[in-house]
């Protein structure tokens, strides 16, 4: 069928172009020759043949780790071209994937949008080309999300397992000693915090869906499910999001939580001003608030997540990404080796983790002392990296997305974005987003469960 | 608003009506006398304020740091004059791409607006001082083509160009800025009333052919006419955002707009890398000033082309 | 009369009529090779695109089904879309509040200048232009922080001021100040085209009203605006067009107030979000079509009624 508007779009750029050179659809071929799984001397040939791969990514200074690749396989030249961060990003992927024309070999995809990009077959099945051998090296769950079947969409780059950053001192003012264990403890702290300090013990960004998502994962809600083909289950107004909603509905009905969007210069500077105690955030938290809030180093720390019960342990994740291999990618091999070196490698997946600070999802850098003995100034000495690594193993496992989560993260936008920035009811919110995302799901043709 | 600079559109049905006595550049011999009006003076500067203020701010937030961008008041210097310093991060980030970008901005720009201008003359002379069938349903068709919400067909012309094997390249930026029906539509009135009819037939007289009399006579008579196109197809080029977001995916072509709105991305996300607000307001400074400085000095020339365009509508 | 010397010569000298009539074929031929750049370069890159649009908005496409022939189905929909309409109120919420303001001020500030009673005006007419040259990227970045509620200026001084933190990126808030960014950015644009208007109405039009002893509001009044009526009608359909088209400014304040720029904020960001992030792209083409004949028909209607008033006074006079 796409085929169909390829053709259309072909004929009016022919008339029109008159004699341009009309360059047809040059999708390579997705599967290895011969179908069964590459061999050794296929690689080999393909690693000293002169290619060319574009690469995609949004990760800073990766010319890093790609050196080490070019370093390795010198006849591979690797372009790396960030074209933009996480929406753009993808949109740029979607429009050249549907023109045919110049999508990259390898790029950079975050677990939550692999779906989508596996409904319009445009990933590249690398089970077949070494990577089904790898699950073992991976966070359980993290590997799951590349991998929910037979096949292997992806190699996994950097995860968000969640935990809770807080200001020491002014918890401390308040006269909370340790780190709130359960969420009712978290409630009761930032009672205390506001009426001593006058900061809000934490931030909810009123449009991150990301955030609130991961508060589902770890109360394990399971709002999203996708079959891989036609059908998709939409749960997000379940009892267990109610219950998650309406926790969050009364903190900041009682002004004890902001709702300011965050990433944004106020935002920023409310960390770095106290406005802030603390910020429920991923493990590529520590590192970034480093980076912003410079004058109050040593003032914060790190723990776990408040517990829904006393004495579980369980996380959510939030972020993180992979890098995939386009079913249109003429190198095929070398794509795929080069997805696999830069998130595999030893050398390379550590210098990820220490130079790029992604926190890594591969077991052997987070079995590494040198990595997770570090121990940070700006968190009082704390053995930050060690703590997340241990969260990392409470995280469920069984997480899926559904296959349009642009759809789903904008959708979010306009109905929960909004009443939680008006300090409204988020449960009732939770009820229009399902509402819009099923109609959504219906209109585009899904069986929905 | 989007594209109306150069893309803007003109509704007239009768473009040789000139109004009663049209005489351009008339003298005023009177006005040196005239009184100076001190309250019509101060309220005109209070306003002015409005227009300058905010490129004030950039200005002054150009010479902080980060931390004093926030920490210090807003319209006035922070403790620190840090412009050097920041302009030395805006040069060096992700390895002096700002200048290529610089580059690739000066060199869009420029390309789309000679060749706008060209284009646009040549077709408004031709409006203006022949006579041919199908003309006035021509003319009225390119005015009309303003109407076209442009943003809202990008993906079927992403679609197009990359069947055409456009996108990603200098041309995806180039080409469509070459159309400016506005151009098209200010050279027509501007040739109808800078190049004498006569001066065309005594030409013809003379044996020259058409194209050597459009480059000989007419191209000089239109002087302002054509740095007002050119200026206007300029800035639009200049200061378009939309058209190379979509059409480019290697940062190396990157025009400055596109450049400096993925480094405010960055720095937003953060990204593992430190937030650096003052390089992008920095960026922003130096993407501003060189167009400021081509409209001061080109003023003489666009107004007068203007002046002449607009009466006419 | 102008602009028939040709024919009033060759009346003259019936002679030279054949002559003339082989270099009329002439003149026509060179004059389409004149045009003929422009056209080809306008064809493919306006009317293309717009063909291929066109056609793709009768079709339905889906991510499980693929794409199929809708007949006017999109159309249809975008009639019955809330979405829609209430980007389209917003629409008209800048045509009824933020043109006129813009076109007003615009008005007055080539008024001031062009009386030449204010000091230093050459310099005033070029600040107020300036904000045309500045990006719209750069524009709206510029303003997120200057609306900034913590470190913003203006916030800065309404505080300093006891006038508490004045609130602009809220959802109540955001339409006015984008209606602000946008009369920043263009009420110079507007300004320029109305003086040199004015500097072109011949002296002695208001002379005479002058010497009569009429004040300068009397004289801007009923001599400088009639006179540059066509003038004002032109920056009435830019703005009008440029409202519809509305994109930079709400896409680029998405990034700095998500939770006040919906999606469906402005119709062709609408549409924009559509074919990018819903990945309905037939939809997209459809609501990009119905806006191009909104613009069309809004402009129609405003330039006939000057046009029957043109006509009404030009019967009384």
């Amino acid at each position: 069928m796409k085929q169909k508007r390829k053709t259309a779009a072909a004929l009016l750029a022919g008339t029109a172009l008159a004699a341009t050179v009309l360059t047809g659809c040059t999708s390579g071929g997705g599967s290895a020759d011969g179908g069964g799984p590459v061999t050794q001397e296929q690689i080999d040939e393909a690693m000293s043949t002169p290619t060319t791969l574009t690469f995609w990514t949004w990760v800073p200074d990766i010319d890093q780790e790609v050196a080490l690749f070019e370093q390795k396989y010198p006849e591979i030249d690797v372009k790396v071209e960030n074209v933009g961060q996480g929406l753009p990003h993808y949109q740029k992927l979607r429009s050249a994937i549907e023109a045919g024309e110049g999508a990259p070999d390898v790029a950079q995809i975050e677990y939550q949008y692999i779906p989508s990009f596996v409904l319009s077959e445009s990933l590249l099945d690398l089970a077949d080309y070494g990577a089904a051998d790898l699950e073992d090296d991976y966070v359980g769950w993290a590997w799951n999300q590349v991998s929910p079947g037979d096949e292997v969409w992806a190699i996994p780059q950097d995860i968000g397992p969640m935990g809770n950053l807080y200001r020491e001192d002014l918890l401390t003012q308040a006269g909370i000693a340790e780190p709130p264990a359960t969420w009712d403890d978290y409630a009761a702290a930032a009672k205390a915090v506001k009426d001593s300090t006058g900061s809000y013990i934490s931030n909810l960004g009123a449009t991150q869906a990301g955030q609130m998502i991961g508060f589902f994962w770890q109360a394990g809600v399971k709002p999203f499910g996708y079959d891989g083909a036609e059908t998709v289950k939409i749960d997000v107004n379940s009892d267990g999001a109610k219950e998650v909603a309406d926790y969050w509905t009364g903190l900041i009905q009682d002004d004890l939580i902001s709702t300011d969007v965050d990433f944004n210069d106020q935002w920023y500077q409310g960390l770095a001003s106290g406005k802030y105690a603390g910020w429920l955030t991923a493990a590529w938290g520590p590192v970034f608030l480093q980076g912003t809030a410079e004058g109050t180093s040593g003032q914060w720390r790190a723990a776990p997540l408040p517990q829904w019960s006393a004495g579980d342990e369980v996380s959510g994740n939030w972020g993180g990404s992979s890098d995939a291999v386009l079913a249109s990618s003429e190198n095929p091999i070398a794509a795929a080796e080069l997805a696999k070196f830069i998130n595999h490698d030893e050398e390379s997946a550590m210098q990820l983790a220490t130079q790029q600070f992604l926190f890594p999802p591969q077991q052997s850098v987070l079995s590494d002392p040198a990595f997770i003995d570090q121990e940070s100034e700006f968190y009082g000495g704390q053995q930050v990296n060690k703590l997340f690594a241990e969260i990392s193993e409470t995280v469920d496992t069984d997480f899926e997305w559904l296959p349009f989560m642009d759809y789903v993260y904008s959708s979010y936008e306009e109905t929960m974005g909004t009443v939680i920035a008006d300090k409204g009811d988020i449960a009732a919110a939770l009820d229009t987003w399902q509402d819009q995302l099923v109609s959504y799901a219906e209109d585009q043709g899904f069986t929905v469960e | 608003m989007t594209d109306l600079d150069t893309r803007a559109a003109v509704t007239i049905d009768t473009p040789n009506y000139r109004p009663p006595h049209g005489r351009r550049g008339r003298p005023r011999p009177y006005s040196a006398s005239k009184r100076r009006s001190t309250l019509l003076t101060v309220l005109l500067w209070l306003c002015v304020l409005y227009f300058v203020l905010p490129l004030w701010w950039l200005f002054v937030s150009s010479t902080k740091d980060t931390s004093a961008l926030f920490s210090t008041f807003g319209l006035w210097f922070g403790p620190d004059f840090s412009l050097w310093d920041n302009l030395v991060d805006l040069f060096t980030t992700r390895g002096g791409l700002f200048v290529r970008w610089i580059g690739n901005t000066v060199f869009y720009a420029l390309t789309a607006a000679v060749g706008a201008t060209l284009l646009s003359a040549m077709a408004g002379y031709a409006f203006a001082k022949f006579d041919f069938p199908g003309k006035k349903v021509l003319f009225s068709i390119t005015l009309g083509a303003v109407m076209i919400p442009l943003t809202a067909l990008a993906l079927p012309t992403y679609l197009l160009f990359a069947q055409a094997g456009l996108t990603d390249t200098p041309w995806a930026i180039i080409v469509p800025s070459l159309v400016s029906p506005f151009g098209v539509y200010l050279m027509r009135v501007y040739a109808a009333d800078a190049i004498d009819d006569s001066l065309l037939e005594a030409a013809r007289v003379d044996g020259s052919g058409e194209f050597r009399t459009f480059w000989q006579v007419g191209f000089r008579l239109l002087g302002p006419g054509l740095v007002t196109v050119f200026l206007f197809s300029l800035v639009g080029t200049w200061n378009n955002y939309f058209l190379p977001l979509i059409m480019l995916n290697s940062s190396d072509l990157y025009p400055l707009t596109v450049g400096l709105a993925q480094i405010q991305a960055a720095a937003s996300a953060g990204g593992g890398s430190q937030a650096a607000f003052s390089t992008v307001i920095t960026g922003s400074l130096v993407t501003v000033i060189p167009l400021v400085i081509a409209f001061l000095f080109l003023q003489r020339y666009w107004q007068s082309g203007l002046s002449t365009g607009s009466v006419k509508g | 009369m102008t602009h028939t010397p040709t024919a009033a010569r060759t009346a003259a000298r019936p002679a030279e009529r054949r002559r003339t009539s082989t270099s009329k074929r002439k003149q026509r031929t060179a004059a389409y090779l004149f045009i003929l750049p422009f056209f080809l370069v306008f064809l493919t890159m306006l009317v293309v695109p717009l063909f291929y649009s066109g056609w793709l908005s009768f079709f339905e496409s889906k991510l499980i089904g693929g794409e199929q022939f809708a007949g006017l189905a999109n159309y249809v929909r975008a009639l019955g879309d809330s979405a829609f309409w209430g980007s389209l109120l917003r629409v008209l919420a800048f045509l009824l509040i933020q043109v006129p303001i813009m076109l007003i001020l615009a008005l007055c500030f080539a008024l001031a200048l062009d009386s030449g009673r204010a000091r230093g005006s050459r310099t005033v007419r070029l600040l107020i232009f300036m904000p045309y040259a500045v990006p719209a990227v750069v524009a709206t970045l510029m303003w997120g922080y200057l609306y900034g509620p913590d470190f913003g200026p203006i916030a800065q001084i309404a505080r300093a001021v006891g006038l508490g933190t004045p609130e602009f990126l809220t959802p109540g808030n955001i339409l006015g100040s984008m209606m602000n960014i946008v009369t920043w950015e263009f009420i110079g644009y507007n300004m320029i085209i109305m003086y040199a208007a004015l500097r072109s109405i011949p002296a002695e039009l208001y002379e005479a009203a002058e010497i009569d002893g009429a004040g300068q509001f009397r004289v801007a009044w009923s001599v400088k605006i009639p006179a540059i009526r066509p003038a004002i009608m032109l920056t009435v359909i830019f703005s009008i067009i440029g409202s519809f088209q509305l994109f930079n400014e709400p896409s680029l304040l998405n990034t700095i107030a998500p939770d006040a720029i919906t999606n469906s904020f402005m119709p062709n960001y609408y549409a924009y979000n559509l074919a990018f992030i819903n990945q309905e792209l037939n939809y997209a083409a459809a609501i990009a079509f119905l806006l191009g004949l909104l613009i069309a028909i809004v402009s129609y209607i405003v330039q006939l009624s000057e046009q029957r008033r043109e006509r009404r006074e030009r019967r009384l006079s």
